[in-house]
């Protein structure tokens, strides 16, 4: 299973009173009989990697490992580059609830209820436990441009590594981008894009004559008026100078299309990430010279229905089925986005701000189906987003001197069956549990057939039930009665999986049907679980049994 | 700045698709230069070329026979809010800033049934919840292409939208602050003018300071909004008025009297019939809804009549639809004021064509079939004031972008995937009943009621 090997024997301490964390035997760790890919197209079959002290420190068919090496044997695996996310927000805290008081003035409101604190940095809200940074972790991302939570210019990004044992620990790079988004503020202004659009431009034109300004005052204060500090306008002097990139979320076209108009008539430096529906306007993205990273989110695919007969189509099949094929054809348009920008020779890295790390390697799967090169795909992962953001000389691809971000899978990364295996940031490493599909313990036998008590706990309060279970010759019957209903209603879908017990059933709410799902574990004589309410949401559920009379 | 803005307007002009088309034998209403019976309209690379009779095809021009159709010039309507995804940030009394040009979609299926109706040109204006709202864009109809600037009318005047009367004093009354009242209104204008009269002032001294050897200072603090009120003020855009009732149609007059604005139409105005002479005097233009009132209270006093009204005490007049409906017939809808007013042929097409281009600044480009001006034009079936009358084709700088020949099912340019799917055939036949869909909830309630 796990080719962990400690190669050398070491006596450890352990402090009987502190919790101490250890400090791990050993920084240097050499993966062995690997299958390296050093960058699309520069490979090595069986060799091995050496990494000490966060840097990758050899790269070979046939390396000596230093005595001190944890080994980590890799046969017939395959290692990568730690591949870099061009726009996230895993890792960032949301701010505090702030002052929830009423704007007296919504016309004329203080900037941060307006969205618009461009001088806040994403390193005062970086969290290296975040669990969206472990998952982005899990699937082999080692370097993520982060961004603060926020509206029209919640601040500025910064590089960081997906883990680290403190916040400055994981900061590579701040302030390396302008971060904004066409969001209004709510119910002051800028409320809408019209506002959104007004207040940047005239933002940015005060911000560029109040730089002039403090230069001009700088040269000789004598007799001048004094300008006064203005922190809002003072973010945006880097950009002014041509010096920081303004970093635009522009997932849809017309947003991409508004963006640009930003940047013809203001003139900044601009990175466009999660583009969803960049292939419109490819030769236009390429003429401005604007730096791209590709959404990692994609729809889903439509659902293939059994194809009726010609005879019996209704007019209404018909048209459903024209419908259904200009749905194929959109959505084949997003998927093949990545693709496109190949072809033109748009260099482009990913964003996983709006996926879900679960679903980027089906995706990934998806886009390289629809026409991306394999070599393209890990391009678009490690080399290009690197040279995006400047990284190159350190990060990207596996070489000597380079920092030792790397991602272990067991079979080719885009292969379907593939599985992460090992993760290194910054030279730590992190062992991917293998986790099967499962939930549940399949050797424990739970018996559900009786009475049962189950109380619901909604925003509403606690809902009581009775439920009933009685074991048929293949599956269950039951019923459910009390809360809201006004006679007992039959339960459908009974399943038990191991300890796991779910059932359905549906209920009459203002006339409209409402479909209630219950998904618990049981263990012995109470169980504990969720219970799903159709639209309005999921809520906890506690059962227990009945006492037997 | 200027540079930049002329820069880009060269971009588009030489972007815009134009075609060449030669438009046999029609009956063309020209609009200004009379009806011409069995006339070609020849367009070459979008511009009207030649009008006249036996027009040799030249090569590789695409040949339309209207024999028996009418032709006339594609039709305005000066009031719109198609193809905009916001029409109003209606945070602030005043928001001149902001424009509609930033806020084009030209994916929505309603620019092309506007133009299944014949509607080339549209004014895509911002709402009326401000009293001072935001600039706004006269668009194209140039439904198929991906770039909102496209649906741009290059080189058009621009304009802004202001409001008086319930809508903007509403959101006074919501919000606590000014205008609450048709005075607020008023003064929410004249103070918004006075202030950047002011801001005019600063700058203009600094800018002439600047030029002085040694100055040494400070600039002025810049203001988007307050440069756009000072544009107004230069006459540089044109002020196009939300209003309804006669006193308040007198008190923009007088308060445009007191600045000097002079490019002043009125939109709406359902009691312009009251204060014809006044507006005629005051060189105000007047864009209306053919019938349509009562809708709320400054609303109620109104008439068929105001179109004809107007137009005999010589207020420049269009009728407008402001609604994605009528948009669809305005044709129809100017044909109302020969029944209400007996307005002429003429007269009554010109509320649709020159009367609206003049209103955007704009007829020197469309309005009329003249040569030199656009290749917008409409062919209908049947004289277009008649009931019976139907467009056929409808051209954009020369480009068929409607032919009701071949018209497919499915128009739309960009399918969104997260669109449910709108399958508009149900079940045919008459064994179902589908009048009561969707309302089944209603009688749910009720059997538990009765039990």
């Amino acid at each position: 299973m796990r080719g962990f090997h400690l190669a050398v024997f070491v006596p450890f301490v352990l402090s009987a009173q502190e919790d101490k964390e250890l400090v791990p035997v050993s920084s240097t760790y050499a993966i062995t009989n690997v299958n390296i890919v050093q960058s699309p197209g520069r490979r090595i079959d069986r060799g091995t990697v050496v990494v000490k002290n966060g840097l990758i420190v050899s790269v070979g068919k046939s390396v000596t490992l230093p005595s001190e090496a944890i080994i980590i044997k890799a046969d017939s695996m395959f290692v990568y580059a730690g591949f870099i996310d061009g726009l996230t927000r895993a890792g960032v805290n949301k701010p505090k609830d702030e002052n929830k008081d009423k704007v007296k003035d919504p016309g004329n409101p203080p900037p941060d209820k307006a969205g618009i604190t461009p001088q806040t940095e994403v390193r005062s809200f970086l969290n290296s436990s975040d669990k969206a940074l472990e998952e982005l972790r899990s699937i082999g991302f080692t370097v993520a441009q982060v961004v603060p939570h926020g509206n029209l210019l919640p601040g500025h990004a910064a590089l960081v590594l997906t883990g680290g044992s403190s916040t400055d620990a994981m900061l590579i790079s701040n302030k390396t981008a302008l971060y904004s988004e066409l969001t209004g503020a709510g119910s002051v202004y800028p409320n809408t894009i019209l506002g959104v659009m007004a207040k940047w431009r005239e933002l940015y034109k005060q911000a560029a004559q109040a730089k002039s300004y403090e230069s001009v005052y700088a040269s000789n204060r004598v007799g001048l008026e004094r300008p006064v500090a203005d922190k809002t306008l003072e973010a945006f002097y880097p950009v002014v100078d041509q010096r920081m990139p303004v970093l635009f979320r522009s997932e849809k076209l017309l947003e991409i299309h508004r963006v640009f108009s930003l940047k013809t008539d203001l003139g900044f430096p601009l990175i466009i990430a999660d583009v969803k529906e960049g292939w419109p306007i490819i030769n236009k993205i390429k003429s401005s010279g604007a730096k791209v990273f590709l959404s990692l989110d994609l729809p889903e695919e439509l659902k293939k229905e059994k194809e009726k007969k010609a005879e019996t189509r209704t007019p209404a099949q018909v048209e459903k089925e024209a419908l259904e094929k200009r749905k194929s054809e959109a959505i084949a348009n997003y998927t093949s986005q990545a693709a496109k920008f190949q072809l033109a020779g748009v260099p482009f890295g990913f964003s996983s701000m709006s996926a879900k790390p679960k679903d980027i390697p089906s995706n990934l799967r998806r886009i390289i189906a629809a026409g991306l090169s394999e070599d393209a795909a890990l391009a678009a992962l490690t080399t290009l987003p690197a040279q995006l953001l400047g990284l190159s000389d350190r990060l990207g691809t596996i070489d000597n001197g380079k920092m030792a971000n790397l991602v272990v899978s067991d079979k080719p990364y885009f292969n379907e069956k593939a599985k992460v295996r090992y993760v290194f940031v910054d030279g730590v490493l992190y062992t991917i549990d293998v986790k099967e599909a499962k939930k549940s313990d399949s050797n424990v036998k739970v018996e559900i057939e009786g009475k049962w008590s189950t109380v619901a706990q909604t925003p509403q309060g606690n809902t009581e039930g009775k439920l009933i279970l009685k074991k048929e010759a293949s599956g269950y019957s039951g019923t459910i009665s009390g809360g809201n209903l006004p006679a007992p209603a039959d339960l459908k879908e009974i399943s038990v999986e191991g300890n796991v017990l779910n059932y359905k059933y549906t209920l009459n709410f203002g006339g409209q049907p409402l479909n209630i799902e219950v998904e618990a574990k049981v263990d012995g004589d109470g169980f504990k679980g969720t219970v799903t309410a159709g639209q309005f949401g999921s809520f906890p559920i506690e059962g227990t049994r009945d006492p037997k009379k | 700045m200027l540079i930049f803005l002329s820069s880009m307007l060269t971009n588009t002009w030489s972007q815009v698709e134009r075609g060449s088309v030669l438009i046999k034998n029609g009956t063309v209403l020209t609009i200004t230069k009379g009806i011409l019976e069995s006339t070609d309209v020849l367009v070459k690379d979008g511009k009207i070329s030649q009008i006249g009779k036996n027009i040799a095809v030249p090569a590789g021009v695409k040949v339309i026979d209207a024999t028996g159709l009418y032709v006339m010039p594609g039709i305005i309507d000066a009031h719109s809010h198609i193809a905009l995804d916001v029409i109003n940030e209606n945070t602030n009394a005043i928001t001149p800033e902001v424009s509609t040009a930033d806020v084009i979609n030209p994916f929505q299926v309603i620019i092309y049934r506007a133009l299944a109706g014949g509607c080339t040109v549209s004014h895509a204006l911002h709402g009326s919840a401000n009293s001072i709202g935001g600039q706004s864009i006269t668009l194209k109809h140039r439904y198929g292409t991906y770039d909102p600037e496209m649906m741009k009318m290059e080189g058009a005047p621009r304009t802004i939208k202001f409001a008086l009367g319930e809508n903007p004093t509403s959101h006074g009354r919501r919000d606590g602050l000014q205008p609450q009242t048709r005075m607020g209104v008023e003064f929410v204008i004249r103070a918004a003018f006075t202030e950047a009269k002011a801001y005019d002032e600063k700058w203009n001294t600094y800018n002439k300071n600047k030029l002085v050897k040694g100055f040494r200072g400070a600039p002025p603090a810049y203001s988007y909004r307050y440069e756009t009120l000072g544009d107004i003020l230069k006459g540089k855009i044109i002020l196009h008025c939300h209003s309804y009732r006669a006193d308040e149609i007198n008190m923009m007059l007088n308060v445009c009297k007191d600045l000097g604005i002079k490019n002043l139409v009125f939109q709406h105005t359902n009691e312009g019939f009251k204060v014809a002479p006044e507006l005629a005097a005051g060189g105000a233009m007047a864009s209306v809804f053919s019938d349509w009132w009562q809708y709320k209270l400054e609303v109620y006093f109104s008439t068929a009549y105001n179109a004809a009204i107007l137009v005999r005490n010589g207020v420049v007049t269009s009728i407008n639809s402001d609604s994605p409906d009528l948009i669809r017939h305005l044709y129809h809808e100017a044909g109302k004021t020969q029944k209400y007013g007996g307005l002429s042929d003429e007269e009554a097409l010109s509320l649709i064509t020159i009367n609206p281009a003049k209103q955007l600044g704009i007829e020197n480009r469309v309005g009329s079939i003249e040569v030199g001006k656009d290749g917008d034009l409409v062919i209908f079936k049947n004289h277009p004031l008649s009931i019976y009358g139907v467009p056929q084709i409808t051209l954009v700088d020369g480009i068929v972008r409607f032919d009701r020949e071949k018209d497919p099912a499915d128009m739309r340019i960009f399918a969104d995937p997260k669109d449910a799917l709108d399958v508009t055939l149900h079940k045919s036949g008459h064994d179902n009943d589908n009048c009561m869909q969707g309302t089944e909830f209603l009688f749910g309630s009720f059997d538990s009621d009765l039990d």
